[in-house]
């Protein structure tokens, strides 16, 4: 693949995760379902991993992680470095452990969601924000609302992965 | 994959680490200001969080005229009803505020006054986050919004207080975000204690009012007000109502906790409090 190629196929992705962050940063926080808003930005970079790889999953993560961290409140720079590294692993199980399809990608998402619950809520409890169980109440219905975007998500990028993907474009 | 993370993986970690470390400083630097890429990043996106805001408010209207059409007509009757009876309240009140004027007089206290400097936003981005209650808004330092100021509906209502500042917009911390730490005061009763998010109540969208003094004799329905003790924030800003009164874990003081005045999800322009006065 040229360079020219592959600047158009990581376009195309962008071109998708567009109508993603805007669902998720302008849209969903008007609607919340069971009083919660799912994150669909970890979904992208974990499906774009599984999909890609390690090594585009980590660069698309850190893309992603970009994104999240100057775009949305309060979030500093934590998560590049955690959607990096969500990336580089889900990237290597969906190759060398999982499938390189959904069902690869349903099982990398939970597990991230997972680290990331447990970082909120060890955060949270670190500077005592709410009992434990009124954080794992959040938690799980994060975790499960989620969970219900993944089809959508993964349906976008798979979708792009099938006429871009690896390298379909040489 | 060994292999592989030996070759990759640490490059894309020490970068995505490199960025971490160098947004996070920016914030912590910069404080209350937006870091520069997220300012950058808010300046750019604004036109098109301008837009996605206008077309979901647009649905939304739609959707509201179609389909809730008997229900918008009986609010429209309710409303009705409610203005007349608001306007014998307004007569009531004249000559209530007759009678407290004498009393003030009576009891020398001086009246209060506060000059308000209000800047119109709109809410730009909802709430984007389960563990804080943050709104985007469309103002920021080139309109003179800073951090701090509060923010309130157009019938004065509090909204919360503006937390970070970019040139174009402004993130404001909702008055059930965690982050809030103000003085507050029982209208009826004068009781004064500290309003606070706390995360528990935020999924409800409550707060709480903590600190009660002992002999305060609450009762559900009394509404809330902003205290403007230490003159950080205005006074007199509404804040909700109290729903019920709880003692502390620890049994020693009491707290009422608040249902907000103000509809969260229903915002669509805010004005911010630039300045005010407090003339004692």
């Amino acid at each position: 693949m040229t360079r020219q190629d592959q600047i158009i196929k990581w376009l195309i992705y962008t071109l998708g995760l567009l109508p993603i962050w805007i669902l998720d940063a302008f849209l969903l926080g008007r609607w919340p379902v069971w009083g919660v808003k799912p994150n669909l930005l970890l979904l992208a970079a974990v499906s774009v991993a599984v999909l890609e790889g390690a090594k585009a999953g980590g660069g698309f993560g850190l893309g992603v992680g970009l994104l999240w961290a100057i775009g949305y409140p309060g979030a500093h720079g934590l998560p590049i470095l955690f959607l990096t590294a969500a990336g580089l692993l889900a990237g290597n199980a969906g190759q060398y452990a999982l499938t390189q399809g959904y069902a690869g990608c349903l099982i990398c998402s939970a597990a991230t969601l997972a680290v990331m619950e447990g970082i909120h809520i060890l955060g949270g409890l670190f500077i005592r924000m709410a009992p434990l169980s009124v954080m794992l109440s959040v938690a799980g219905k994060e975790f499960l609302l989620t969970l219900l975007w993944s089809p959508l998500v993964f349906l976008i990028f798979w979708l792009i992965f099938r006429k871009v993907g690896l390298d379909k474009l040489a | 994959m060994k292999q592989f993370l030996r070759q990759n993986g640490p490059i894309l970690l020490v970068i995505a680490l490199l960025l971490s470390i160098l947004i996070g400083i920016g914030s912590m630097v910069l404080g209350s200001g937006m870091d520069p890429l997220s300012n950058l990043f808010s300046v750019v996106t604004t036109p098109i969080r301008n837009g996605v805001s206008a077309a979901a408010d647009w649905a939304e209207d739609v959707y509201a005229y179609v389909f809730r059409f008997d229900e918008i007509q009986d609010e429209l009757d309710g409303l009705r009803a409610k203005v007349a009876e608001m306007e014998d309240q307004v007569r009531e009140g004249q000559d209530a505020q007759r009678e407290n004027e004498q009393l003030r007089e009576l009891l020398n206290l001086q009246e209060k006054r506060r000059d308000f400097v209000f800047e119109s936003a709109r809410v730009t981005a909802p709430v984007t986050s389960n563990w804080e209650s943050v709104l985007t808004i469309s103002k920021g330092s080139n309109f003179g919004v800073e951090a701090g100021d509060c923010v309130v509906t157009e019938t004065g209502v509090l909204v919360g207080v503006v937390s970070e500042v970019g040139t174009n917009s402004a993130r404001v911390s909702t008055i059930i975000n965690t982050d809030i730490d103000m003085g507050g005061i029982v209208a009826r009763t004068y009781s004064a204690g500290i309003l606070e998010g706390d995360f528990t109540l935020m999924e409800a969208g409550r707060l709480r009012l903590s600190y009660l003094p002992d002999g305060a004799q609450l009762v559900a329905g009394d509404e809330v007000l902003t205290s403007g003790k230490g003159g950080v924030y205005p006074s007199g800003l509404v804040v909700g109502q109290v729903e019920g009164v709880f003692t502390d874990p620890s049994g020693k003081t009491r707290y009422a906790v608040i249902v907000p005045t103000v509809d969260l999800d229903a915002l669509v322009e805010v004005f911010v409090i630039k300045d005010f006065n407090v003339v004692e």
